[in-house]
Order: C-alpha cells, then structure tokens, then sequence
C-alpha cells in the first residue's frame, strides 16, 4: 500500500490555527450612556492568527479582569503540562 | 393622583418589572403590563407619568452607581420635593437597590461591552508524535478552543494549536498584562 503523503496523525491540524501575534490592551470604561460611573477595567484582545491554508485573520474579543486572571491560569497550567511532557 | 400611586404595595414588583426591561434587557414588560398587572385601578393617564418619574429615578440611580449613602441623601431629597416621593416609596426603593445593586451593575458593564466577549476556554495538551519524515518525535503541543461572542449571537469557536515556545511569548505578554492591571488597580 502506497502512502502519497504524510499520514495525518493529527485530525484537527485540519481545522486549528496558528497564533501569529497576541496584542493587548487594558481599557478602563469610564463612562457612558446608561451609566455615568461605569469604572470598569477590561483587557482587549487582538490575535493575529493563521489558518492551514496560511490566511492570516485578526480576531478581537474582550475581557473582564476575573475573566482574564482565568485566561493566565490557564495558560500556566498549560505552560507547566506542556514543559513536563 | 390616585392613591394607589402615593402607597408602596405594589411600587417593588413594579421596580422590578423596570429593571428587567431598561436593564436587563428583557423586552416585553410593557406600560400596559404594568399597569393592568400591580395597578388595575389606575388610569393610563395617571399611570403613564408616574411609571416615566419611577424610571427616571431608578435610571438616576443606577447610573450613578450610588452608594448607600448617596443614596440615603437622593430618595431624601425627593421626598421633599414637590411631586416627589412619599416616604414609604423610598423605603421601597433603597430596599430594592440594595438587593440589586451587584446585578444591575454587572448589567450595565455586559451592556458597556462592545466587542465579542470570551464565553469559554478549553484546553487539551497532546503529545504530538509525528511521522517517518519528521524529527519532531514528541513534541508537545496544546490544542485551545476559544468560544467568543456576544449575547445575542452565535458563538465563533476559535482553535488555536500552541507548541511550548508560542505558550512562553504568549505567558510572557500575559504576565505583562497582569502587571498593568496591578499598577491600575493601585490606590493612587
């Protein structure tokens, strides 16, 4: 049995992305419309990233601090998984 | 004015029924609603401007974000203006934002959120073992999915594969975020 190409031992390489850049900044709303004391940090996100046919896409998303001190867990646990692996 | 208006029996559900159509964005909580529900015996007539001055002061509140004491001070002060409060309604107000208040904020902050919002994070780390061609025996890499949006739309699920160098750059921007929102948070 003849193999053309590389076997694909990974299936989802098909479908994730690359990250290409991670940007970041830390707004403070201040205030608005409904509320004249809002007060209230958030962290704002631009991701560069690159799909398998190499496309480059920005995606944006923002986050409240509880939600980004979660994010940065995450990322440790992954960080400390991935070093012992 | 009707006296059903200058009492207090109904005036907390009716501050509830406001708080879940300006704040909580629940629509469908009409004046008619309202009306023929806590108020049957009032007239659109009456009811119209007396629902328009409860809205007005709930708003006043809660884009203030009072504390209970400015609070305290606001509902005195309207109860001795003319065509204010009475003091039983007060009552019924402060007791209504206390139980509030945490709710309709993070309301206000979710409605102050212009951009896609994280819903959820999972993560799985795979030990990736490649083929016949590669030299990349075992190497580690973690697979994220992103689930952003906005409420009232459909989620984008985004699936970002990481090996260990990119989960360093991005820990270290991260690291850098934290320290700001330290320096932020700091009393000045």
């Amino acid at each position: 049995m003849e193999e053309s190409s590389e076997p694909q031992l990974d299936a989802k390489s098909k479908v994730t992305s690359q990250l290409i850049d991670f940007e970041w900044k830390l707004g403070m709303a201040v205030s608005s419309d409904s509320c004249r004391s809002l007060k209230y940090p958030y962290v704002a996100v631009m991701l560069k990233v690159a799909d398998h046919s190499g496309q480059v896409k920005n995606k944006s998303f923002e986050m409240t601090i509880p939600q980004f001190q979660n994010f940065y867990r995450q990322f440790k646990e992954i960080a400390a998984i991935i070093e012992t692996v | 004015m009707a006296a059903e208006l200058e009492g207090s029996k109904c005036l907390s559900g009716l501050l509830s029924g406001l708080a879940q159509d300006t704040f909580y964005g629940h629509p469908g909580i009409t004046e008619e609603l309202l009306r023929s529900q806590l108020y049957p015996e009032v007239s659109l007539e009456e009811f119209r401007p007396f629902l328009a001055k409860m809205k007005g002061i709930l708003k006043s509140i809660a884009s203030a974000d009072m504390d209970f004491n400015q609070l305290e001070a606001f509902l005195t002060a309207l109860t001795k203006k003319q065509g204010g409060i009475t003091s039983e309604q007060a009552a019924v107000i402060s007791k209504f934002w206390k139980s509030h208040k945490t709710k309709i904020r993070e309301s206000l902050m979710n409605q102050s959120c212009w951009d896609r919002g994280l819903r959820s994070l999972s993560w799985r780390v795979d030990g990736k073992s490649q083929s016949r061609h590669s030299a990349q025996i075992h190497t580690p890499v973690a697979i994220m999915e992103l689930e952003i949006g906005k409420s009232g739309q459909e989620s984008e699920f985004l699936c970002l594969e990481f090996d260990e160098v990119k989960v360093n750059q991005v820990l270290k921007k991260l690291s850098e975020v934290e320290e700001s929102i330290s320096t932020l948070m700091q009393p000045a």
